[in-house]
């Protein structure tokens, strides 16, 4: 008897994890509980089973089965205040181990979420920043900005389209409106519009995306009244072609050499079709000014276009086009935001650089 | 007031997206879920219409003016009206059947099948053409007009070299080279200009929520 | 001086004319270059090659019909491999235009395999040796419940069996039994990967990428957290280089057709006819300044 108890203790031999705990998850919505534990060292070890029983409650319910790497799984299925308890079972493929159940926790939704603060203290700070400059540029309205060679080249190139008695295009980039290159797209298309509108250049934008082709209709239309131009506009300017990408650069393809216009804008966000775009443009003869926040299509825009916004300058170019003291004011803010990150990387870089010199050990 | 209210809902709805992000609890997220679920995909699939509207509209106009290459048109309306009819009556494949048959023989043109033979294949064709689009801008785009294009020169030439086994056999760490030229300069590059981008995103979200920014309105 | 002027601005389709010439004569009249493998390549080869026998090898079709030119030989070359050492073999899509892919690279190297196989137990038999588990989502889903019980996430494979019962999946039962995964990927899948089956499982990772994609995963092969990397189609002929050496050390000299090596006279000559233009446009250039100053 005593021999066969030896043998089956021997035969048991999964350490069950320990220390399981269980707390409402803070700054979440609720019906969050956390369960943790410390690890069984065993190396049989497969994985753990995660059980729940609700106060009062008299089975236990499987929530999952976790790797064995784990030590803390989240019940997302927890009904805010209800008390509930929580045990681990360590399993190998023969054998398991349970752990002591941990205490009762409750799951509470909070009103505010304390781990997004330091993004609350750094969105104020830049916030503050701008709208300092912002300010300021009511009071002084001759800051200076640095020239932008690609927005420098908009009146010449639209000039340009005029005197040659061909079209403009304009394409607002293939992303939707949620994209903020395809707001500052659309922003420097209000000001190209006023400029064709008053040159008597006609204008040709086409779409990808609907809600954008809706949004660019009225931007155009406005700018053309607002010049004075309400007759110039037709509905043929701004127009829906299609939502898939290769389609689109077809189209365009298309649009440019048939059309054969002496400028092209090629302004938002693109993908792969980029260089098909700006390439073919560049074949018919227009001047092409990009700009994109794309970073992978930048390479292609600059080696094909005559100008490229790069990445911020695209922000920056609504500002610049329309000369408003307080969008150059925020170019300002902007810029002052930039140094300040860039002190902190320095001085961030340099303190890790400090805190893992081997020296210090001995200090 | 044909300006104020769009600023108005600007401010209102800037507003509660950024206290969506602090504030964690059901009633609000329940509420900004209900508008990017519902009320987004509703403004949505009305924008489609509207961009259907925009596509035979257009090509109405050029029919009926005779414009250049209408014929062109009435290729694209029908193409339009039939795909549509096949997409809502002929169901996605021969084990998912619609109303309407959509084979004739061993013919079929279910919607599977013109994405598969047709969509798929024209999308690779137009891909494809980067190839010879990337050949005409390297010839005429990387001369050695000053310092940087030079540089832009000589990295494009060792990653491309670097690229074939030839690379190997002309110098043999040139592979190795290469792709330090991507894994260290390039990655910097790229994380510098993405920095910029971040910060250029926030300004000009902060400027239209405030108003300042009102190119989008349209007319200033 | 006309003529070199004249070159600087020649008509585009002569160089479209030469790129078509280029990139069509070597699919036609075939060279062959050696592929010398590097580092990320010979890392993965190596891992997968020298996996302890009961360890499975699970690849993850996360790619579309656009990138299957340069994606399909890496899937190819990764079965080859995997069927040429005798390990279990199991696949996944996580995009749903990849299920075909999965299925014809599945179909076109189990017909080579048995072609050769002069018995049964050298044929390579769905269910046995390897299963195709097809499509199921959310991703997030598949990529924790593959940890704990594959058959659970996927009850039955891309034909309709049930998996539970199937010889192959006795012996590949979660990431436990998994060698290493490897996603072949378009788009940033293998991230996902990376962050949700690596982190809570420490299951070792590849991937197969497009070569325009390379640049933004070196950081994960330097840290370790990718075994090895396939990058674009000279990455897939690196690794059918050295598959093929290894098959021919196991007695398999078949000499199997490698999309990837084949397309690498192709990709090499356009190369060299890009820098040829390169070149030749900066001497005229040259000479054109030159001459006008």
């Amino acid at each position: 008897m005593a021999l066969s108890c030896i043998v089956a203790l021997l035969l048991s031999s999964l350490a069950p994890p320990g220390n399981v705990a269980a707390r409402d998850v803070p700054n979440d919505g609720g019906s969050n509980i956390l369960v943790t534990w410390t690890a069984s060292p065993d190396t049989s070890l497969v994985g753990y089973q995660v059980l729940r029983q609700a106060k009062g409650g008299t089975t236990w319910d499987i929530l999952t089965l976790a790797g064995r790497r784990a030590t803390s799984f989240v019940d997302q299925a927890a009904q805010n205040g209800i008390k509930y308890q929580y045990k681990i079972i360590a399993e190998s493929n023969t054998e398991s181990a349970e752990a002591p159940v941990s205490g009762y926790a409750v799951a509470k939704p909070q009103w505010f979420n304390f781990d997004n603060v330091p993004a609350l203290i750094g969105s104020g700070i830049l916030s503050f920043i701008l709208l300092y400059f912002i300010n300021r540029a009511r009071r002084d309205r001759n800051l200076f900005i640095r020239r932008i060679s690609g927005l420098d080249a908009v009146d010449e190139a639209l000039g340009r389209a005029t005197e040659m008695g061909r079209p403009t295009l304009y394409v607002p980039g293939l992303s939707s409106i949620n994209d903020v290159a395809t707001i500052a797209s659309l922003n420097i298309l209000g000001e190209v519009a006023k400029k064709t509108a008053r040159f008597g250049t006609p204008l040709i934008v086409p779409n990808t995306d609907p809600i954008v082709y809706t949004v660019a209709r009225e931007i155009v239309k406005e700018s053309y009244t607002s010049v004075g131009r309400p007759d110039a506009f037709t509905q043929d300017i701004v127009f829906f072609v299609t939502d898939v990408q290769f389609a689109y650069a077809a189209a365009v393809d298309g649009i440019m050499t048939r059309e054969k216009p002496a400028t092209n804008f090629l302004i938002g966000m693109f993908f792969a079709e980029s260089l098909i775009l700006a390439e073919t443009g560049a074949a018919t003869g227009a001047v092409q000014i990009a700009g994109t926040d794309a970073v992978s299509q930048l390479p292609f825009f600059i080696t094909a276009c005559d100008y490229t916004l790069i990445g911020e300058e695209l922000y920056a170019a609504s500002a610049y086009l329309s000369r408003e003291p307080l969008l150059l004011g925020g170019i300002k803010g902007q810029d002052y935001s930039k140094v300040l990150f860039v002190v902190i990387i320095v001085v961030g870089t340099l303190l890790a650089l400090v805190a893992g010199l081997p020296v210090l050990k001995y200090l | 007031m044909k300006k104020r209210l769009p600023l108005i809902l600007v401010l209102v709805t800037g507003i509660f997206g950024a206290v969506t992000y602090f504030v964690p609890h059901h009633s609000i997220q329940a509420v900004d879920e209900s508008v990017r679920n519902d009320v987004m995909r509703i403004i949505a699939a009305f924008s489609l219409v509207l961009g259907l509207g925009s596509i035979l509209q257009h090509h109405f106009n050029k029919i009926q003016r005779k414009a250049q290459n209408w014929q062109y048109s009435w290729i694209t309306v029908i193409t339009i009206f039939v795909t549509g009819v096949i997409g809502l009556f002929g169901g996605i494949d021969l084990a998912h059947p619609g109303v309407l048959p959509t084979h004739i023989g061993g013919f079929s043109f279910h919607m599977q099948t013109l994405y598969m033979n047709m969509m798929v294949p024209l999308g690779a064709t137009m891909f494809s053409m980067l190839a010879f689009f990337m050949a005409s801008a390297a010839y005429r785009a990387f001369r050695a007009r000053s310092f940087s294009a030079t540089l832009l020169l000589a990295a494009a030439f060792v990653l491309m070299l670097g690229a074939v086994p030839l690379g190997r056999m002309i110098f043999h760490p040139l592979p190795s080279f290469a792709e330090w030229i991507l894994a260290v300069p390039n990655t910097a590059a790229k994380r510098g200009i993405n920095f910029g981008i971040q910060l250029g995103i926030l300004a000009t979200s902060l400027k239209i929520l405030l108003g300042v920014e009102r190119g989008w309105l349209g007319g200033g | 001086m006309g003529f070199w002027k004249k070159l600087q601005s020649i008509d585009r389709r002569w160089i479209y004319l030469v790129i078509w010439l280029v990139v069509m004569l070597p699919l036609i009249f075939p060279f062959r270059i050696k592929s010398v493998a590097t580092p990320p390549v010979k890392s993965l080869f190596t891992y997968i090659d020298t996996m302890p026998e009961d360890k499975a090898l699970i690849i993850s079709v996360d790619y579309t019909p656009d990138t299957q030119a340069e994606l399909q030989p890496m899937l190819v070359a990764l079965l080859r491999h995997a069927f040429a050492i005798r390990r279990p073999v199991g696949v996944l899509a996580m995009a749903v235009p990849g299920l075909g892919l999965g299925e014809d690279a599945i179909r076109q190297v189990t017909a080579e395999f048995n072609a050769h196989a002069g018995t049964k137990a050298d044929s390579i038999i769905n269910g046995r040796d390897y299963v195709y588990w097809g499509w199921t989502t959310p991703p997030i889903t598949v990529m924790l419940g593959m940890g704990q019980h594959i058959a659970k996430v996927f009850p039955i494979d891309y034909y309709g069996r049930q998996t539970e019962s199937m010889p192959v999946m006795q012996r590949l039962k979660n990431y436990d039994d998994a060698g290493i995964l490897v996603s072949i990927a378009a788009s940033s899948m293998p991230l996902s990967w990376i962050n949700l089956a690596q982190t809570q499982f420490g299951l070792h990772l590849g991937c197969g990428i497009t070569a325009v994609s390379a640049a933004d995963y070196y950081p994960y092969v330097n840290s370790g957290q990718f075994t090895g990397m396939l990058a674009g189609m000279k990455g897939a002929a690196e690794y059918e280089g050295l598959l093929e050496q290894c098959m021919v050390k196991n007695g398999m000299d078949w000499h199997l057709r490698g999309k990837g090596t084949e397309a690498m006279s192709s990709q090499a000559a356009a190369h060299l006819a890009i820098m040829a233009f390169i070149i030749v446009g900066n001497i005229a250039y040259f000479v054109t300044r030159r001459r006008k100053s």
